[in-house]
């Protein structure tokens, strides 16, 4: 099968070659291959590279938050009282930003949050501000939103669209208060979607160097921003190696985890 | 003496574990029209795809005109299918429809429109030509399926339950355009179905098969009349089956003694023995009713249960002091001159002859 | 049936909210495209269109553009071939190996795109292709290439599954039922899934300014003169890719929605 080998050799080929990469050594900024722990016990004896590693996770896991919970009142209008033409153009229309350019949204926003942009002169005509909000960490949400409340907002509303109605129906008829319905029976119902969408949402936080570096100045730099730095200043591909693993290996069990418990059967009572 | 067209010689068939046909061992003769029927899963639809090719049998061969078939390619035979959800090509006109077979055996262009026009006009569509598949109604979709495996000219036409997307009255008109066409044209269609009045409506010999295996072939009166079996018997339906053992034999008369009471019947020489344990079957229409005990040795006294009136026929199900099903058949008309009071005993007898026994 | 109202009112603002947020830096960064100020902000300066004047006067960024487009046509082509492929032995096959072998397939945009992109430098440096347009090329497929095999594989689940062995019942070889019946089924979607996949590959920027070397594309171009400076021309450039994305994205919706009913009667 010519797609096996071609998938091989473009993209497990570089992925396994990073791996291998974080182990090799950087003599007179030449990088030589051997089997050497040294850019391991660097990196993991480093301050900014832990303090780096926990501001990432954190600032991904506010990320996540942010977008499900702003995501969920919209999403639940289009799925419940939106028609499904209506339901169906909103999701066209979330499509769109999917695969239009981020870089050039990202640098919209540069102008739009600034200290003598669109959103201060709007908040000036009612005699507030100026606020900075670039270069801190509401300008890297910002950017993260983007991102990925599109693309959580299409899930969910998926997700709570495919929802049998009767049970809802049900529910209702049993004497369940609305409130009640979207915890008791909503929620529960939409349980693997809305997992799938934070792990989505998870990953392009995480991974995401535009919204940190422009938008949130980047003087807490996320381990993308790190990476960056460390490949394109000096020779140390090894060491961005290393940090791309950690990601990797975050990332793979965060996702692991979430979908064994989104897809987890109550096999015994 | 018509020659055999296909010769199915111990055909053995599974998916993994599961067994779909086995031992298969029938013939189908040159132009006759073979209904192969039987509940869902019973294999009757591996049989047919076997026979186009698009599943290899396990063991055994299948000859088609004393050729052995097993490697040959389901795209190099000559055994067009009528499939049940049709298989039309959505992205492709009626006629294109038509014409692909054609396309795909190399058929000059001009040559093939025309084909496919004749065709189309012999099933009364050729208005529909230009139209997607996706506008026409069930009724006309079914008539191109038709047009494109008979374009091609076989000498065998494959059916797999192609009317059972349509309405209950488009049915009996396609079954007669069926039966017309497989007269004029003189080929062999084999018809697979689990609808017993379509199989009888239409079949010269019907097979009816069960859990991969053939329980019976037979003229469709042979299997109404005299079903081999207990499956058959009850498959076929309509029918009173009583089982008992054999008290007495003689003179080619069996008395048999069941839960229902002891009743006599005809058998033919060394059929059943003393202390057999056996049964038999009389037809829901051969049944007759009377309000006092006839003067017969095989009747039964029963209540009336309900009745279904199905057109000018109606259906009594009746149930004796044992608690034993029985159905009676006969035209309504028939029913009231009897003037019976359904709310009292109802006298059921039949006559030795019309009893017929089963084998194991 | 009145607090409904109301909440349904409320429900609705906030999806409208919603979709402002999602669309306002695409509407700002169209109008102030078109803004005489160096500095954009409120209140708008004239009507100017200086800044495209200035973009099409630069070579370096029309060298961009014609990079872009031959990298995201070629991209598209081979995504989608990969994913066709791909799609069809799913539908069609069922091997042993089928999990981990669709797993290598749709895998890669589960990886950020910065891990990507360094993986794919140091990889392509080590065979020896790195830093030319094919190496984009290379790169882009493998991300590109789930998308078009989930559309595709969306559509092959709309065909019946005997449409196939009716064509070989009819006497089409295996090649000639690929040509005459799986493509053409698949004909809408194969082109859904062309414009997607070059509206992806125009865009990203992670792994082509990794690879790309000397040879920089547009979104590499933006990336390069963002760093740093407030600069209009990137409003410019940004409408002009909007534009080619959009168009696609709409071209894919087209394709893949609206071909249901193409001749309706004779």
């Amino acid at each position: 099968m010519p797609i096996i080998v071609w998938q091989l050799a473009f993209f497990v080929g570089p992925v396994l070659f990073m791996v291998a990469m974080s182990f090799f050594l950087v003599k007179n900024y030449r990088m030589t291959e051997a089997f050497e722990f040294v850019n391991w016990a660097k990196m993991f004896s480093k301050g900014y590279f832990w303090s780096s590693y926990w501001h990432t996770v954190w600032i991904a896991t506010i990320s996540t938050l942010c977008a499900m919970c702003l995501a969920f009142p919209a999403a639940f209008a289009l799925a419940f009282k939106a028609s499904e033409n209506t339901r169906r153009w909103a999701i066209f229309f979330l499509i769109i930003p999917f695969f239009t350019s981020y870089l050039v949204r990202t640098f919209s926003w540069f102008v739009i949050l600034s200290e003598s942009g669109v959103v201060n002169a709007i908040l000036g005509t009612v005699g507030l501000g100026p606020y900075t909000m670039l270069n801190t960490h509401i300008g890297t949400l910002v950017g993260y939103m983007t991102l990925t409340l599109p693309l959580v907002v299409i899930l969910q509303t998926v997700t709570m669209a495919n929802i049998d109605r009767t049970l809802i129906e049900a529910a209702r008829n049993l004497g369940c208060k609305p409130l009640a319905v979207i915890w008791r029976v909503i929620l529960p119902l939409s349980k693997a979607g809305f997992i799938i969408a934070a792990v989505f949402c998870f990953i392009l936080s995480f991974g995401d160097f535009v919204a940190p570096f422009y938008l949130g100045g980047s003087q807490e730099p996320t381990l993308p921003i790190l990476i960056l730095d460390t490949t394109k200043s000096g020779q140390q591909w090894p060491r961005a190696a290393v940090i791309a693993v950690v990601m990797m290996a975050t990332l793979f069990t965060l996702a692991f985890t979430a979908i064994a418990i989104a897809y987890r059967k109550r096999s015994t009572s | 003496m018509t020659k055999n067209l296909v010769v199915f010689d111990k055909i053995h068939k599974s998916f993994g574990n599961f067994v779909a046909v086995e031992e298969m061992n029938f013939d189908i003769k040159e132009g006759e029209f073979i209904a192969i029927m039987g509940p869902s899963g019973c294999g009757k639809t591996t049989t047919l795809r076997m026979l186009a090719g698009l599943d290899a049998p396990s063991s055994g061969e299948i000859l088609i005109n004393d050729q052995v078939m097993n490697d040959v390619k389901p795209h190099e035979r000559d055994t067009p299918l009528v499939w049940q959800s049709l298989a039309l090509f959505p992205f492709l006109t009626a006629r294109e429809n038509v014409e692909f077979g054609l396309k795909m055996r190399g058929v000059e262009k001009a040559e093939r429109k025309k084909r496919a026009l004749n065709w189309l006009d012999k099933l009364g569509i050729l208005e529909f030509q230009d139209r997607d598949i996706s506008t026409l109604s069930g009724g006309q979709k079914q008539r191109v399926a038709l047009a494109r495996s008979l374009v091609m000219e076989p000498k065998m036409l494959l059916l797999d339950e192609p009317l059972s997307a349509l309405d209950a009255h488009l049915v009996i008109r396609m079954q007669s355009v069926l039966t017309q066409l497989q007269k004029e044209l003189g080929i062999t269609f084999v018809y697979v179905t689990h609808s017993q009045s379509e199989a009888f409506a239409m079949a010269d010999r019907v097979v009816i098969m069960s859990k991969g295996e053939i329980a019976q072939i037979g003229s469709p009166r042979d299997i109404y009349r005299e079903p081999a079996n207990q499956f058959v018997a009850e498959f076929v339906g309509r029918n009173n089956i009583l089982s008992g053992t054999v008290e007495s034999v003689e003179h080619n008369r069996a008395k048999l003694n069941t839960p229902s009471g002891d009743f006599f019947v005809e058998v033919k020489a060394g059929q059943l023995t003393e202390r057999d344990s056996a049964s038999f079957v009389i037809s829901a229409d051969l049944v007759h009713l009377s309000a006092g005990e006839p003067d017969s040795k095989n009747t039964v006294a029963c209540q009336l249960i309900s009745e279904e009136f199905v057109g000018s026929m109606v259906t009594l199900f009746l149930e004796n002091a044992s608690g034993h099903e029985f159905k009676v058949q006969m035209q309504e008309r028939e029913l009231s001159k009897l003037e019976l009071d359904l709310a009292k005993p109802i006298w059921l007898s039949w006559s030795e002859c019309s009893a017929h026994v089963l084998g194991c | 049936m009145k607090k409904d109202g109301l909440l349904n009112v409320v429900l609705g603002g906030y999806v409208v909210l919603v979709f402002l947020f999602i669309f306002a830096p695409i509407f700002f960064s169209i109008v102030f495209s078109f803004n005489s100020q160096r500095f954009p902000t409120i209140p708008l300066g004239e009507f100017s269109t200086e800044w495209y004047v200035k973009i099409l006067d630069d070579p370096d960024i029309l060298e961009a553009a014609l990079n872009s487009l031959i990298v995201s046509f070629s991209t598209a082509i081979l995504a989608t071939l990969l994913g066709f492929c791909t799609a069809y032995s799913d539908f069609r096959y069922n091997f042993r190996f089928k999990g981990p072998y669709l797993a290598l397939i749709l895998l890669p945009p589960t990886i950020p795109l910065i891990i990507m992109a360094l993986a794919m430098l140091a990889w392509f440096s080590k065979i020896g292709i790195s830093g030319q347009l094919w190496s984009i090329v290379f790169a882009h497929s493998v991300l590109t290439a789930p998308f078009a095999m989930a559309i595709i594989r969306l559509r092959l689940n709309q065909m019946d599954p005997d449409l196939e062995s009716a064509a070989w019942n009819l006497g089409g070889t295996e090649w000639a039922t690929m040509r005459h019946v799986i493509f053409p089924f698949c004909k809408p979607a194969i082109i859904s899934a062309m414009c997607l996949t070059a509206a992806v590959s125009f865009d990203e920027f992670a792994v082509s300014w990794f690879v790309s070397g000397l040879n920089k594309t547009i979104p590499v171009v933006i990336l390069e003169i963002v760093q740093g400076n407030i600069d209009p021309q990137v409003n410019a450039i940004g409408t002009f890719v909007f534009l080619i994305s959009i168009t696609l994205v709409v071209l894919a919706q087209v394709f893949f929605i609206g071909r249901q009913h193409k001749k309706s009667s004779s």
